[in-house]
């Protein structure tokens, strides 16, 4: 078996795998102000779903938090774990597309899965789903109602700031000219499609294209997404638990070395 | 593991006293009113022949980042009004001048003249500026617009009468004059110093490499700041010897050297030590780099003035991106080079801009994988480490 922990900068995400690769058990939780603590508490979780005695099972931490991580065996960059995550999901995804609560990636997969280029934009946070909450705060909706918002505009509105600062004022003054939410909210998800894109054209686009992280749940990101790249996006059925699967199948294989 | 991971090179000490006699002779010839302060790249041979003092703000702004008072010192130059966009040697030292009594070895001996080049870039120039308006020393620009490709005799033409005004402005200046044989000895002295520098560089290709990238952003200090003296020379003797004896003996700057990196860019001063000592736990060692791959030529032709002119135009940061890519391509063919990491330095536009594409075309053109960490020489505001370490971990994931 293997555990893998991804310690995101907004949730703790714990996949269990059997040897084979397969998951018994997943669980999420917010992050929260101490990131060991939300890793043990994952842990709990995943003994008590699985009902299996967990304390020597070989375990990889990711994410930024993934060095506070005591009882993890070794802790393996995200870059490389949503490589190789994404590769088990779908072995032809030749680029993936991460896009997380405080950080966004773009890798390029190599055909033994593991990442050969990648891009990340961490330092800003446009293009992230930090973006998306300030706007959904902004027009007064939830994170989860924003997408469908956006996708009953006929006419997005296009908003031309791509510092989440500046946009947030340019929502603001297109509320107060009369702009419908819908436009606006279709507005922001192009807006933000826009700079991915540019981020995974950075690194080269080559399909097919996988899509993961929490923002790739968000169905007007896609489509608006899709469009810029002009190409299809296939998105896992947990896109959230790219990163901590791709950790779990490493930890499998980092113990069938040791032994 | 009891030993440690990085070898201390022995002719550090002798480098420590060639910087402290380096600031002693400033202090001398500022009280002598004597004292210049120069660019990185400029012409400094000739303030030197006409027996003018020397001292290099760039050089103390890596000290102050060293430090680990940059932010201090870069915030009083932001009290004044400049942004936090400028140049943080540029801040670091108006900082100083305002505040000498806050900054380390209270700021730099005071200049009686400013001798700015724009070689590197055109901050410099802004920055003297500054600096004149704040304690009233005159400043001379030596201009020498950028090339791309070839340098035209046009081009030398027109730096070399930029030259031989700058002779006018420091006779005038200091009452000094520029004699023939005494420029002929001190770009001879040059010459020499930057082909024994030159010569502990490319040991580097061997393996085990003799220096890591922190050992020569030290030793490099002399080759920029201290030239045309004859103490400067035998610091690099010294130093080949040493080079030249790991060599013989297979002993690297590392104890166990895995992967071998280019760097690009000026470093951290802030932070260097401690990601060049973790990385040589993982046996990561920096056999090239551009920053100090930088300083290299020599001054042959029977025109020194000429000679001068031509290669402080041909320095690095003159010339286009495509000779920058085409440097670090030769440089990870010739060292064997496994990857490159290329240092985005917010303060240096000059340095940093295009970095992306080149990124890009050298990991094209060679086949190895790079990244693009992102932070500042001086202004630790400007770093995040969390960020610079997952990046390096990812690169090295790929290599390991
Ligand atoms: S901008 Fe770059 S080249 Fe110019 S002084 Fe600053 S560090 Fe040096």
């Amino acid at each position: 078996m293997g555990i893998g922990l991804d310690l995101g900068s907004t949730t703790t995400k714990g996949v269990l795998v059997d040897k084979s690769g397969k998951v018994i058990a997943a669980h999420l939780i917010p992050t929260g102000a101490i990131a060991s603590k939300a890793a043990e508490t994952v842990l709990e979780e995943l003994t008590k779903l699985s009902q299996l005695e967990l304390g020597d099972v070989s375990t990889v931490s990711t994410g930024y938090g993934r060095t506070q991580v005591k009882f993890a065996h070794e802790s393996i960059t995200e870059i490389t774990c949503h490589s190789v995550g994404a590769h088990n999901l779908n072995p032809g995804i030749k680029l993936l597309i991460d896009v997380g609560g405080q950080d966004s990636k773009v890798i390029r997969i190599g055909s033994n899965g593991r990442p050969t280029d990648f891009e990340l934009n961490d330092k800003c946070s446009a293009g992230t789903g930090r973006f998306l909450e300030v706007m959904a705060r902004v027009l007064e909706v939830s994170i989860d109602e924003l997408g469908p918002l956006a996708l009953k505009s006929k006419s997005p509105c296009p908003i031309s700031s791509t510092c989440t600062v500046f946009a947030e004022s340019e929502v603001i003054g297109r509320i107060g000219s009369g702009e419908s939410p819908a436009n606006i909210a279709a507005g922001v998800h192009q807006a933000m499609a826009a700079k991915i894109s540019t981020l995974s054209r950075r690194v080269g686009i080559a399909s097919p294209i996988g899509v993961t992280g929490g923002v790739a749940r968000n169905p007007a990101f896609r489509n608006y997404l899709s469009a810029a790249l002009n190409c299809d996006l296939w998105m896992p059925e947990e896109p959230q638990l790219t990163g901590a699967l791709g950790a779990a199948i490493l930890a499998i294989a980092r113990a069938s070395d040791t032994v | 593991m009891s030993e440690k991971a990085y070898r201390v090179l022995e002719s550090h000490n002798f480098l420590q006293g060639v910087m402290y006699r380096y600031m002693l002779e400033g202090h001398a010839a500022s009280e002598e009113g004597k004292l210049a302060w120069v660019t990185s790249g400029f012409p400094v041979e000739i303030p030197v022949a006409m027996d003018v003092g020397v001292s290099y703000p760039e050089q103390y702004g890596a000290i102050v980042g060293s430090e680990k008072v940059g932010p201090k010192l870069c915030g009083y130059a932001e009290e004044l009004g400049y942004s936090q966009e400028l140049c943080s040697y540029a801040r670091a030292s108006i900082g100083s001048v305002k505040y000498p009594e806050e900054s380390p070895l209270e700021g730099l001996p005071a200049p009686q003249a400013l001798l700015a080049c724009n070689n590197i870039c055109g901050t410099v120039l802004r920055w003297y500026d500054a600096i004149s308006q704040m304690i009233g020393a005159p400043v001379f620009l030596v201009d020498t617009p950028p090339l791309e490709g070839e340098q035209l005799p046009h081009h030398i033409a027109y730096v070399r009468h930029g030259l031989d005004n700058l002779v006018s402005f420091l006779s005038e200046q200091f009452g000094t004059t520029l004699k023939e044989d005494k420029l002929r000895e001190v770009t001879d002295l040059s010459t020499e110093t930057i082909g024994v520098w030159t010569q502990c560089l490319e040991a580097c290709k061997n393996k085990p490499s003799p220096l890591n990238c922190a050992d020569r952003f030290l030793a490099m200090a002399p080759v920029v700041a201290i030239r045309g003296r004859d103490y400067t020379l035998e610091y690099y003797q010294t130093l080949l010897n040493e080079v030249k004896d790991r060599v013989a003996n297979g002993l690297g700057a590392i104890r166990d050297e895995k992967v071998r990196l280019l760097w690009d860019n000026i470093p951290p001063w802030f932070r260097v030590f401690r990601i060049m000592g973790s990385l040589a736990k993982r046996g990561v060692v920096f056999p090239a780099d551009t920053y100090t791959h930088a300083w290299t030529g020599s001054f042959k032709d029977e025109d020194r003035m000429d000679s001068i002119a031509s290669m402080y135009s041909n320095v690095y940061l003159n010339k286009g991106l495509e000779a920058k890519i085409d440097k670090m391509c030769g440089l990870i063919k010739d060292y064997d080079l496994d990857g490159f990491v290329m240092f985005s330095v917010r303060s240096c536009k000059r340095y940093s801009l295009g970095q992306l594409v080149s990124k890009e075309l050298v990991s094209e053109r060679t086949g190895v994988p790079g990244v693009v960490i992102e932070g500042d020489m001086v202004d630790s505001r400007l770093q995040n480490d969390a960020q610079v370490e997952t990046r390096l971990d990812a690169l090295l994931e790929m290599l390991l």
